[in-house]
């Protein structure tokens, strides 16, 4: 069986290594991209398309909100579901967020079980994986 | 443009322990102890800016044995692993979270820059027109670190007018 994959794109290698931590463990393949630039161009040299990407807001060259504004637009990214993960969370901005194509949002700090359910929720990992 | 600064330090005690249970001591063995200090030493910092509906500095200092503990707590490693790249990281990554859920209290408009890191002591660093509103202070292990919020003096000057 193939494993899943996971795109991590934040500019802050301390999370980038958390999240890849969290990812692992349950058994997704990361890659890992600095900025939403450098992700889509990572994507474009993807034969397949990671079905997850945990994208952060601030991030220098292309934010998160630009990038998933980007992989929205594009068909070939249209699968991919899409986790903001960050600071931002005024209302307004989790509403863009939404708007813009996100499928979730989780708020920094977050402990490994609450990324967990989330990403459960969407249905990426099995109910109980935290457990 | 000048707010009421609605964040207090009850409001930075409770997102300090949020990030203590999420990436730092997430047995909740070893949590921030406060003294309530604010003339603490530090030996490295690291801040990010909020500019728009408030505009100062939210910075994040320590000793540089408690950023090391930091950075293995938050990277997984051990602490003679630790290197320099890995400490401003997780400096970084402190201040950058504070500072978010600092701006999600403040009115619509404010702006977060990108973390500023700096391997050498808050009192080396000049934050030009600004007055220091709020803080936590406390020990890590018997080390210092704090959290304060530094409010732009245009700002408390026009909130006084």
């Amino acid at each position: 069986m193939t494993p899943m994959r996971a795109m991590v794109i934040d500019d802050s290698r301390a999370m980038r290594m958390i999240l890849k931590r969290i990812v692992t463990k349950l058994s997704f393949e990361a890659v890992e991209a600095g900025d939403g630039k450098e992700a889509l161009d990572l994507l474009a040299d993807m034969a397949e398309v990671p079905e997850l990407a945990l994208i952060d807001w601030n991030m220098p060259n292309m934010n998160g909100l630009e990038f998933v504004m980007k992989a929205r637009a594009e068909p070939r990214l249209r699968e991919m579901t899409l986790v903001m993960v960050t600071t931002e969370s005024e209302q307004s901005q989790i509403v863009r967020a939404l708007a813009a194509g996100a499928h979730e949002y989780v708020i920094k700090p977050f402990t490994e079980g609450a990324m967990i359910e989330k990403l459960a929720l969407l249905g990426l990992v099995p109910t109980g994986a935290n457990s | 443009m000048s707010v009421e600064v609605e964040v207090d330090e009850n409001d930075l005690a409770e997102m300090v322990e949020q990030v203590w249970e999420a990436y730092l001591d997430p047995e909740g063995v070893s949590p921030l102890m406060q003294t309530y200090d604010e003339n603490q030493p530090s030996e490295v910092h690291s801040s990010v800016s909020i500019t728009g509906s408030w505009s100062g500095h939210i910075v994040y200092s320590s000793s540089r044995a408690a950023a090391q503990r930091a950075a293995a707590a938050f990277l997984a490693m051990e602490l003679d692993e630790v290197s320099e790249e890995d400490i401003s990281d997780t400096l970084g990554e402190l201040a950058n979270i504070v500072g978010g859920n600092v701006k999600a209290m403040l009115p619509p408009g404010a702006q977060l820059s990108l973390p500023q890191v700096v391997l050498a002591p808050e009192s080396s660093a000049r934050y030009p027109n600004t007055e220091r509103i709020s803080g936590v202070y406390g020990l890590w292990e018997g080390e210092p670190v704090s959290i304060s919020m530094w409010q732009s003096s245009t700002d408390t000057k026009e909130e006084g007018a």
